[in-house]
């Protein structure tokens, strides 16, 4: 079993291999998907069309769809909008990337960021009310950072030293936000919501938002995308380049080995996981006072799935934290699409309209099907000492 | 989901209990058969133990937000059982009703989950099934109604039509993502979850487009005839009637009987516990699968055609429906996966649902404490070591550590 074991562990090491390979064997071995579910998504609006009262004529009237002002679509306004609705879904899914790396299956994100969303709401109006600065928004995401890890620990506990099911433990977790959220809510503000609050200035970097369209996204931006990008681009590196990303692997590919190694298991499983809780909270109070004005606690909360469109993320990402950032991309555009789709005149009911990323999303894990998962993933590891 | 990976590590861990590996797919089903391998006593010690704590946890969260814990005691106490003395319980006493009606939709909804997780798949999305059932229901009430004759003769038929068409509704919702796992390898934890979401703005359009009345504000559809309605030999002008908690039983009963008696139930059984005997005996795994989510989503469409018979007598807005199907979850883990189990378990979680809601009414303590709660009590399930350490310190003893 030990000489499986090494095969196995060096088989999976991805350490040597420059991202341009990764991503265009990704592209390469998923071309048939990527059309699959671009064609779904057309399928869909065509079918969410018939249903509804656009004529039958118009929608087989090749005039009317070579009409349509496509550029209008893919405007700056909506790649914007995209990469904003993409950043909570990307920082959430790296951390539960990096949490079933090691070999513990966080499907908890959406309750951590539950608990993200309402604690970042509540401690910027313990600190100032509805009119926070923007130093108090930055403590209130400091603040809710440090809550998640603190419920992340929690949760490791239980799942690395008590042995929980994994996935029974996640659910309870997304329940506990769904209970204690809302009532968070009504004790602070009297209602599952809060009141509107404060969000984080956009921040315009002097010359270089004067670059055409790149500017505009990248440097005329909310602060969060930049803090974003740079968790991305960090994870890719220590889970690729560093020791450190190595022990990760190895946790959640052949924990034997790692043992061996002498490093302890349970101890990079226990960081993973809190980085993964660190991460969603993260994402969760981008949404309630980085992003969005207040908490949300009404049906499923403001979160609404974005947690679970994360563990999406990931697996459509194969693990890669780059891959993993553009697939949280593909389905922030898909949230925001419907915007799109009003301005240029299909005119679907936006209750139908609403559903396109869950549908995406269901679209996508059905074409990339089976992943191949970490093989130690949902296994508690006894050290033998 | 690799279903092809054998893994070195699994087979360590799983300590010969016959269990297969590989991957995401085994992982659901070797964590659910750890849960089902416990005995009988150990289970409902889990089960007590774990509900225990989620309320003691659940009382010092009402203290430190300030209220009065023993207040709240009194008030979930009262709001159960609407008394203090046994005799007054079955008495004029409208509450117990308030407490039996959510438990006939937590024993119909649990028995749907039970019985994917008895079979190894994790039907998460109950909640969707549940509501596209009950929008089956209500939309075949207003379609056929009128055209049926009146009295208790017609009301029953209308009844029994809309009953069929919920389960079938909920049946064939759920076999989606049911051949979406099979067939393509998509965890169904998602897909179903996904399909939550889906069904309540799907059917909220389908509402508001076709089903709302001419002139109304609210999106829902108009109400029931009067005699498309249980009748009520007791709890008379309540919204409980005690054909609901029968039908409620009697589908416990029926599916534990298919489980355990029946060769599809021994298929469905093994396939989520011992997937290699099963399949050298002839079982086709992927069928089963598409089998076990669609018996379970017709089990929850039945759910919904008796909630929007017997409590709602029309339907609206799915978002603003409680989330029996979650709840589901923790009614079918207390009961350890067994559908005659579901039974206590959706009563005292009835208990809870009804002492909230009198909470709420009766003093500033916030109903969603009840939903923490829930979460509380399947968090604990999901850990049984943390008991049988536990209980290990007390006596000495027991398996090797």
């Amino acid at each position: 079993m030990s000489s499986e074991d090494s095969e196995r562990g060096s088989q999976s090491d991805d350490g040597e291999r420059s991202t341009a390979d990764v991503v265009s064997d990704a592209v390469y071995d998923n071309r048939w998907r990527l059309f699959g579910v671009v064609a779904t998504l057309l399928g869909f609006v065509f079918v969410a069309a018939l249903l509804t009262d656009v004529p039958l004529t118009k929608l087989v009237d090749i005039e009317f769809w070579l009409g349509l002002p496509y550029g209008d679509v893919f405007t700056v306004g909506f790649a914007e909008r995209a990469l904003q609705a993409a950043m909570p879904i990307a920082l959430a899914a790296i951390g539960g990337l990096y949490a079933e790396k090691s070999g513990v299956f966080n499907i908890g994100l959406e309750g951590f960021m539950i608990f993200g969303a309402v604690n970042a709401a509540a401690v910027s109006w313990i600190l100032a009310g509805g009119s926070a600065s923007q130093l108090d928004l930055w403590i209130a995401l400091v603040a809710t950072v440090l809550l998640g890890l603190i419920y992340t620990a929690v949760f490791a506990v239980l799942t690395i030293r008590y042995k929980a099911d994994q996935i029974v433990a996640g659910l309870a977790v997304w329940f506990l936000g769904l209970g204690f959220g809302p009532f968070t809510a009504v004790v602070m503000w009297g209602g599952v919501s809060s009141p509107p609050l404060s969000s984080l200035d956009t921040v315009t970097v002097p010359v270089l938002a004067e670059i055409p369209v790149l500017g505009r996204l990248l440097f005329d931006a909310n602060p969060l995308l930049w803090v974003t990008i740079a968790i991305v681009l960090a994870s890719y590196v220590v889970l690729y380049r560093t020791r450190y990303g190595y022990w990760i692997q190895a946790a959640g590919e052949n924990p034997e080995a790692l043992d061996t190694a002498g490093v302890s298991v349970r101890r990079v499983r226990y960081a993973a996981v809190m980085f993964s809780g660190a991460v969603a909270a993260l994402a969760g109070g981008m949404l309630s006072i980085g992003i969005g004005n207040g908490f949300t606690g009404t049906g499923t909360t403001m979160v609404d799935g974005r947690g679970w469109i994360a563990i999406v993320a990931y697996l459509f990402g194969n693990y890669n934290p780059i891959l993993t950032a553009l697939a949280s991309l593909l389905f922030g555009a898909a949230q925001m699409l419907r915007i799109q789709l009003g301005t240029i005149g299909v005119d679907l009911p936006s209750s139908l309209l609403e559903q396109f990323p869950y549908v995406t999303v269901i679209v996508v894990l059905t074409l990339v099907g089976a992943t191949r998962v970490p093989s130690a993933v949902g296994e508690s590891y006894e050290s033998e000492e | 989901m690799s279903s092809t990976d054998t893994t070195p590590a699994a087979s360590d861990d799983a300590s010969g209990d016959g269990t297969d590996a590989g991957g995401d797919d085994s992982l659901g089903r070797r964590a659910l058969a750890r849960l089902v391998d416990a005995s009988i006593f150990e289970r409902l010690g889990i089960a007590v133990a774990s509900t225990l704590l989620a309320l003691l946890i659940g009382l010092v969260v009402v203290a430190a937000a300030g209220y009065d814990p023993v207040l709240f005691i009194d008030n979930m106490v009262y709001g159960i059982f609407g008394t203090y003395s046994v005799a007054d319980l079955f008495g004029t006493n409208n509450r117990l009703a308030q407490t039996l009606r959510p438990t006939v939709t937590f024993i119909i909804t649990g028995v749907a989950v039970a019985i994917a997780f008895r079979a190894g798949v994790f039907n998460i999305g109950v909640q969707g099934q549940f509501v596209v059932g009950g929008f089956a229901a209500a939309a075949t009430i207003v379609s056929i109604a009128g055209s049926l004759p009146g009295g208790a003769a017609g009301g029953a038929m209308v009844i029994v039509v809309a009953t069929i068409a919920a389960i079938a509704a909920g049946g064939l919702y759920a076999m989606l993502p049911g051949i979406l796992k099979a067939y393509a390898g998509a965890n169904e934890i998602i897909t179903t979850i996904m399909l939550n979401f889906v069904a309540s703005g799907v059917v909220f359009w389908l509402l508001d487009a076709y089903f709302r009345p001419g002139g109304t504000f609210f999106v829902r559809t108009e109400r029931f005839p009067e005699h498309v309605s249980f009748p009520q030999p007791i709890f008379e002008g309540t919204s409980f009637s005690v054909v609901g908690l029968a039908i409620a039983l009697l589908t416990a009963g029926l599916v534990f009987w298919i489980m355990e008696r029946t060769r599809f139930g021994y298929d469905l059984v093994t396939s989520g516990h011992q997937a290699d005997a099963a399949s050298y005996s002839g079982v086709d795994a992927k069928r089963t699968i598409v089998a076990t989510m669609t018996f379970s989503g017709m089990v929850a469409g039945l759910a919904g055609a008796v909630y929007v018979i017997m409590v709602l007598s029309y339907f609206s807005d799915p978002a603003t429906l409680p989330t029996f199907g979650f709840d589901a979850i923790a009614v079918s883990l207390l009961a350890a996966n067994n559908p005659l189990g579901v039974i206590p378990a959706g009563l005292l979680f009835g208990g809870l649902e009804s002492g909230g809601n009198f909470v709420n009414q009766s003093s500033d303590v916030p109903r969603q404490l009840i939903d923490g709660v829930v979460g509380l009590v399947v968090l604990f399930v999901a850990a049984p070591e943390l008991f049988r350490m536990a209980g290990k310190r007390m006596d000495v003893g027991g398996d090797e550590q």
